[in-house]
């Protein structure tokens, strides 16, 4: 069986349960024949939510450990096995916490914003491929627009809570922060144009079937270079972390925020962490392309490459982390400004001139 | 017409970047600090006024509060003015030996400014590394004196006791492992492009200001003049020993943070000297 | 013992010894009861034993109750805050040696906002002890207090000066006290560890104001 997307699957499971059949005929009879269409998107929308939340736990849970170790420590331990559990702790402690409102904060903006930073990052999963034979929610054409379309976003969340909580630091960590995600989505996106030349199509899937012999990384590594300094600045890792910035802005944006409302800006963070270096791996090192193990269906064996590679990616992020200092605000919109989009405009340049002449 | 103005941001006396009790108010033009106002004496413990009311040898243990990184250091400072006053000679042995945990001291120092400074920047990673040898050096002084770090070691008229039993292999243990933890910590800071961006060139400090602030140590140092009082105005046995006084021309962060570097493989020089010449069979006194 | 004379020496048996006339003389009970009653602690007390005892019974009250405590009791985060000489070694707790992230507590935060924990570490001077106080306000419920170093407990070697405050709980109240000058990390160790306990015996409802 070939699947286009995961509805299909949950439908097929369902349908040979003999499970859809029934709820067709008594929705049927009730006359609301859309809803056990309702359902499945209902059980995928779980499925993506379980997911990113089981993913995030791990990498918060990872990056405690790999810090630790790099700095000669051991980190959490007590909690089962090599601390394992540490992350549900925190979540079950931050939800019993006090969720403080300042008192002259912007009541509702000030309520919406951990939300309007974490939607977004969950949204970004949908067109992103995770495996062969349909592990993917929605192959969208226009894919990777949307993707960079829909991470944009949540910058408007740091903005909106750095404004609403009525504290000068959060303000300008705020600002700080908008700035340098403004700056590095242009060099980012100039890049996957580069890709979209070369693919000539939009589709995620079709970029990741087009690695089938030779992976992005290869075909375009300046491109490769630019989109990975991009994605750690996206990505709000250490030498370019201006949106938390402890030694100057105390928590940067989020300085006012506690228990779950805090929790969402975490999420989000990790989530975004997950979901950028999941569109590294698509554009840049093959998607889920790997060789395939025998005797285990396709479908996992790949799911298994794609969150391998984006594993190492992101032990890259915590790695440097634990080596590199931050960079200063006027030198990271330098950077940007002044090296990074140039040299993506060079990018493109010379991959257009290569496509027009017919070597790539 | 967009209309800027000045803003005021408080920095302190709980911020992550003050270490301790300080505050500034900054008077801020968006990122750049326009003017900088201290608030000081959230630690003001009025030990001047303690010492008034405290015998000589009661009031040591005060000085280890000082400065509490250093500590020994400071006991030397007091003991120091009080056998002038009492015009106490102090046998060469008891010298030798305040010289050599003087200078461990200032290794502690610098491992925990280094540490401390990258952290600062982002890099978490220093400060723990410098923790690690800070911590071999704490045992060695606890094994002296009993304590991590308020000491009361040094008395006037000598230090509190002598060494305990293997004090000797551990003190030369570190200093042959420590020269290769400083190269270690070198090759994690030294070459690194971002360490440059955000060092060099930055917090400049001209000689003619270092001196008419009345700037000492490695920050006078770090402005290319060349001052030590080991070696200008020695005291102890300090001119007996052999070392240079570590110098940088550039007066910045970067040339400071490289003179603490340098003065720490000069402070492990002297300490082996003065571990030397303590049991040397010719020593008197 | 030979040249003693044995006819002058009268042996005691202690035994036959009659003790109750040397007896103190004991309170009675019911003294100390109502002196008790009158300063409210009593009833408080049998409040808290009832309540404790009902939520024993409720499984469902009980489950929540260890869950929530056990998420606390394993994630104190403290708040970077070091007063004077403590601090150093706060950081030396938190570093390779003694490393504190065992229990899951190395993130220390900037931010009271987002902290459970606050180390008094080092000498309060008068003049920092409200903006200490303000911090400790700062920070959401359930919040703890870990007094470090005899200068936070009692004023330490400073208590005879003008400008130090002489305990730190004369302004926040504190759960754990931790004496020495300044303590070994072992001993901060173990603070954090009898603070686990004191959270594990500790109602939910307390913290979250039911009870009031």
């Amino acid at each position: 069986m070939i699947f286009e997307n995961i509805y299909e699957i949950i439908a097929f499971i369902l349908n040979s349960a003999g499970i859809l059949q029934y709820m067709q005929s008594y929705s049927d009879a009730l006359g609301i024949s859309i809803a056990p269409k309702l359902i499945i998107i209902l059980i995928e929308t779980a499925l993506l939510l379980v997911g990113v939340a089981l993913m995030v736990m791990a990498l918060t849970w990872m990056e405690r450990k790999v810090l630790a170790h790099a700095q000669a420590r051991l980190g959490p331990m007590i909690t089962w096995y090599h601390g394992l559990l540490q992350p549900v702790i925190d979540g079950v402690k931050l939800l019993s916490k006090e969720d403080l409102m300042p008192k002259r904060a912007d009541r509702w903006i000030y309520f919406i914003a951990p939300m309007i930073a974490f939607v977004p990052a969950l949204l970004v999963f949908i067109p992103i491929p995770f495996g062969r034979d349909g592990a993917i929610i929605s192959d969208l054409p226009m894919g990777i627009l949307y993707v960079m379309a829909v991470s944009a976003i949540s910058p408007i969340g740091i903005l909106i809570g750095g404004w609403a909580s009525d504290n000068k630091y959060s303000l300008l960590g705020a600002l700080r922060a908008v700035a340098q995600d403004i700056s590095y989505e242009i060099p980012m996106v100039l890049t996957v144009i580069g890709i979209v030349l070369i693919t000539g199509s939009l589709s995620l899937q079709d970029i990741v079937l087009f690695q089938d012999k030779i992976w992005f990384v290869f075909l375009q590594p300046l491109g490769f270079i630019i989109f990975l300094v991009a994605a750690v600045a996206e990505m709000a890792r250490i030498p370019f972390d201006l949106h938390e910035s402890e030694s100057e802005f105390v928590a940067g944006f989020f300085t006012e925020y506690s228990g779950m409302k805090f929790a969402f800006f975490f999420l989000a963070e990790y989530a975004h962490l997950f979901s950028i270096a999941a569109i590294m791996t698509t554009l840049y090192f093959g998607g889920w392309h790997g060789p395939m193990i025998p005797m285990i269906p396709p479908i996992i064996t790949s799911i298994g490459w794609f969150t391998l590679k984006v594993l190492v990616i992101i032990f890259f992020t915590m790695w440097l982390r634990a080596t590199v200092p931050r960079v200063r605000v006027d030198q990271i919109l330098d950077i940007g400004w002044k090296v990074m989009i140039p040299l993506a405009l060079f990018n493109v340049f010379i991959t257009g001139l290569l496509v027009a002449g017919g070597v790539l | 017409m967009a209309r800027t103005e000045e803003y005021q941001l408080n920095v302190g006396p709980v911020h992550p970047s003050t270490h301790g009790v300080l505050r500034f108010v900054l008077t801020m033009d968006g990122e750049t600090i326009k003017d900088t106002e201290m608030v000081l004496g959230q630690l003001h413990r009025g030990i001047e006024k303690i010492a008034e009311s405290r015998s000589y040898l009661q009031f040591i243990p005060y000085t280890d509060r000082l400065d509490y990184i250093s500590g020994m250091t400071n006991n030397y400072g007091f003991t120091k003015a009080v056998e002038d006053l009492a015009g106490i000679t102090v046998p060469k042995k008891a010298e030798y030996l305040r010289v050599f945990v003087m200078e461990l001291n200032r290794i502690v120092n610098h491992l925990v400014c280094i540490g401390s400074l990258l952290l600062d920047l982002g890099a978490a990673t220093m400060i723990i590394y410098g923790f690690r040898e800070r911590h071999k050096v704490l045992d060695l002084f606890e094994s002296l004196c009993g304590a991590r770090m308020t000491f009361n070691y040094i008395r006037p008229g000598g230090v509190r006791g002598d060494i305990p039993e293997g004090f000797i292999d551990n003190a030369k243990e570190f200093l042959r492992d420590m020269p290769k933890r400083i190269g270690d910590y070198a090759q994690l800071i030294n070459d690194n492009e971002i360490v440059h961006m955000r060092m060099k060139g930055v917090g400049m400090l001209s000689p003619e200001d270092a001196i008419n602030y009345g700037v000492t140590g490695p920050m006078l140092r770090g402005s290319g003049v060349s001052y030590d009082i080991r070696k200008d105005d020695p005291y102890s046995v300090y001119e007996e020993l052999d070392f240079k006084a570590c110098t940088r021309p550039e007066c910045d962060t970067y040339a400071r943070y490289i003179v603490r570097m340098d003065e720490m493989y000069e402070s492990l020089y002297i300490a082996e000297q003065a571990l030397k010449r303590r049991w040397h069979p010719t020593l008197q006194g | 013992m030979d040249s003693v004379d044995k006819d002058k020496v009268t042996v005691i048996d202690a035994t036959k010894i009659d003790t109750s006339k040397y007896k103190r003389e004991v309170k009675r009970e019911d003294d100390a009861a109502s002196q008790l009653k009158s300063t409210g602690l009593l009833n408080t007390l049998v409040y808290a034993k009832d309540r404790a005892e009902k939520r024993d019974q409720n499984v469902i009250l009980a489950l929540v109750d260890q869950v929530v405590n056990w998420g606390r009791l394993c994630s104190i985060w403290p708040v970077t805050s070091g007063l004077a000489c403590c601090a150093i070694e706060m950081m030396s707790m938190s570093m390779g040696h003694y490393d504190i992230a065992r229990f899951g507590s190395e993130v220390f935060r900037a931010t009271p906002r987002q902290s459970d924990l606050l180390f008094v570490a080092g000498t309060v001077s008068k003049r920092m002890a409200p903006r200490l106080k303000r911090l400790y306000e700062q920070m959401p419920e359930p919040k703890w207090v870990i007094a470090v170093g005899s200068c936070a407990i009692s004023g330490g070697p400073f208590v005879d000066s003008y400008a130090v405050l002489t305990g730190v709980d004369k302004i926040i109240p504190v759960d754990i006290y931790v004496p020495g000058c300044p303590p070994r990390p072992e001993a901060w160790l173990y603070s954090m560890i009898q603070l686990r306990k004191l959270i594990k015996e500790e109602g939910v409802g307390i913290t979250w104001g039911l009870d009031k």
